[in-house]
């Protein structure tokens, strides 16, 4: 099947089909040589780990997206399970003086409360995921509003070392954060690409009918990945409210799109169009470079703005088209 | 087996108990309201209201016929999220060049026209060319379009004092307020063309089964680029209302349109018998979200529980609009 598609491009294959079909990679690489012509910086050693370190919190929050796409929908309060996760662990810190492994615990469990209310409004009140995460979207933000009296930060200088190694530690010299992305990103693929859970819940994602003929508990299996992924969600909140010792209200939503993104592109690269792990990585890491390579061009803040929003549109328009010639 | 329940001749019909709640809510909403908040239902109140509402009203226009195009799935079907970010740039492109370039408002106008079309038929091309979703086409090109127009004024407030703008905010026509009177018209002309006109009606058929449409000889990816370019085109519009309701333009008035203008079309969908979205649903919406917007505002409820209060009311209504669908 996928052969005979391939040959009948080739036989009416146009001039475009070459570089279209290779496009994402020459892309990258272009990318790459620009930003090292504008700044040599951009290729040292510093640099690249810089770059690693800022895409930690990007390839969690996608991670959780990636899953909650594998099922057939789209979570649109990835940034509310953060914000929650952060909000969590640092008020029980400060007001309560746990440990610091008991308020990460907290934390996560306070990101989970976002998936419990996903899964129960799409699972339980068959709500579209879309409309369903986008309702909790202006539900979790309220929440921020309200208890923070408007958004105001909540600050907590004196937070134990260990909490805050989360985020600026080092384990045998890698800092403590890339650990615990790789981390997550391994069990990631293990068990969404590896494992028969996995299996299952590419098959509710797509032909859900059938996976319930099937015989699999398709509503067990959602309730399950939308209360992971906002946990998962809530680690990277962890670490962002460990990197600046407070929880800063809403923070979350700046990485909603970037996520989106990276998994959408990350799937146009499978060869059936699927999100997956190793897609989504590649993607965050090439929004990374842009980001880093768009920064050290020394840009003025509205243009970097615009210019990565161009990008974006550009990057996901290739990635897709070139799914389409394969 | 639901059925039987809910057509039981003569008895309590619960289906269309269920859905007519999200309408019952939104009237339940408004008296209580009405009751609470001192002069709630004057006239000078009502009129606020609907002057209010009528940037929303226009961008959901132009959304409204994305959806009917698209099919109502939202995140396989039609949906554009853009309009609201087309409705800031073209504010932000008349803003700058009528106060800062001092350029005629009539030539500014026509750059925002120009830069509006861009962002249509790139939505459409890359959705009908590309195949990229509906969502996430829009959704990136929202984000793109913010940015360039925060380019375009800095991120800074720009005032605004053409005559035409003063007219859309302070004059009235036959007793309504003039912008108000407009969009009106803007309705009366986009129902008549998507519910009255072959073309329209080819439109709806194309969202209601694409693949019967295209067994009777309609092209639908005819229909779904032009149905992004009548989107970008109501977000054309909507930016001189934009424009007469904030007297400039601002940073950051996309993320409040585009949830007023997602809450209002899917609440709209609720109000039709058939429950898709509809011009006239989306409409009714908008009147109804400024409505509570401002009733809040008068009876002295916290600003920061508005949110809670709307992304509630979304989850109802498409909820109890999910409820009443299984029950079909």
């Amino acid at each position: 099947m996928a052969d005979s598609v391939a040959g009948s491009e080739q036989a009416t294959g146009t001039r475009w089909t070459l570089p279209v079909r290779y496009g994402f990679l020459v892309l990258i690489a272009a990318f790459v040589v620009f930003f090292a012509t504008m700044n040599p910086v951009f290729l040292h050693g510093g640099n690249l780990m810089n770059i690693v370190e800022g895409s930690a919190i990007l390839l969690i929050v996608a991670l959780g997206m990636t899953l909650i796409v594998s099922t057939g929908g789209i979570d649109l309060s990835v940034g509310i399970a953060l914000d929650f996760g952060a909000a969590f662990a640092v008020v029980a810190m400060k007001e309560f003086g746990v440990d610091w492994y008991t308020a990460a615990l907290i934390g996560i469990a306070g990101g989970s409360l976002v998936g419990l209310l996903n899964a129960g409004l799409v699972v339980g009140l068959k709500v579209s995921p879309f409309l369903a995460t986008l309702g909790t979207f202006f539900i979790g933000s309220s929440v921020q509003r309200i208890f923070t009296n408007g958004g105001g930060p909540i600050s907590h200088r004196r937070m134990p070392q260990e909490y805050r190694d989360l985020a600026v530690g080092d384990i045998f010299g890698i800092p403590t954060e890339v650990v615990i992305a790789g981390v997550i990103c391994l069990i990631y693929f293990v068990v969404l690409e590896r494992s028969i859970i996995g299996r299952r819940v590419h098959a509710l994602g797509m032909q859900r009918s059938a996976a319930n003929v099937a015989g699999l508990k398709v509503n067990r299996y959602l309730i399950a990945c939308f209360i992971v992924a906002s946990m998962t969600c809530a680690v990277g909140g962890l670490i962002a409210s460990a990197n600046i010792r407070m929880f800063t209200p809403l923070s979350g939503f700046a990485y909603l799109l970037d996520a989106i993104a990276a998994v959408f592109i990350g799937a146009a690269l499978h060869p059936r169009g699927r999100p997956n792990v190793p897609g989504t990585l590649v993607a965050v890491l090439f929004l990374s470079v842009v980001t880093n390579g768009l920064n050290l061009m020394g840009l003025n803040f509205n243009t970097k703005d615009a210019l990565s929003g161009i990008i974006l549109v550009s990057v996901l328009a290739l990635a897709v088209a070139q799914r389409k010639l394969r | 087996m639901p059925d039987s329940v809910a057509t039981r001749p003569g008895g309590f019909d619960l289906r269309r108990a269920v859905g007519m709640a999200p309408v019952a809510i939104f009237v339940a909403m408004l008296i209580y309201i009405g009751f609470n908040a001192p002069n709630f239902l004057t006239w000078s109140t009502i009129q606020l209201v609907l002057s209010q509402s009528v940037p929303v009203v226009v961008v959901c226009l132009g959304l409204s016929v994305v959806v009917m195009a698209g099919g109502d799935d939202v995140v396989s079907g039609g949906i554009d999220l853009s309009v609201p970010a087309t409705a800031i740039l073209c504010a932000g492109i008349i803003a700058q060049q009528v106060t800062l370039a001092e350029q005629p408002l009539f030539l500014a106008a026509m750059l925002a026209f120009g830069a509006a079309l861009i962002v249509g038929a790139l939505n459409g091309f890359l959705v009908t060319r590309i195949g990229m979703t509906p969502l996430l086409t829009s959704l990136a090109m929202f984000v793109a379009v913010v940015g360039v127009n925060n380019v375009i004024t800095a991120s800074r407030r720009i005032d605004i004092d053409a005559p035409l703008i003063l007219f859309l905010r302070d004059d009235r026509i036959v007793g309504l307020p003039a912008g108000v009177a407009i969009a009106l018209v803007l309705c009366v002309v986009f129902v008549f063309a998507i519910h009255h006109t072959k073309w329209g009606l080819n439109l709806q058929a194309v969202g209601g089964s694409r693949e019967a449409a295209e067994v009777s000889g309609l092209r639908p990816s005819h229909f779904l680029f032009w149905s992004f370019v009548i989107a970008a085109f109501a977000g054309f519009l909507a930016s001189f209302f934009v424009l007469a309701r904030g007297s400039g333009s601002s940073p950051g008035t996309e993320d409040n349109l585009l949830l007023e203008m997602v809450l209002a079309t899917f609440l709209g969908a609720s109000f039709s018998p058939r429950r898709v979205v509809t011009v006239w649903g989306a409409v009714l919406g908008a009147v109804l979200v400024a409505a509570l917007s401002i009733g809040f505002k008068s009876m002295g409820v916290n600003v920061f529980w508005t949110g809670l209060i709307k992304g509630s009311l979304i989850l109802i209504v498409v909820a109890l609009g999910a409820a009443s669908q299984r029950m079909r």
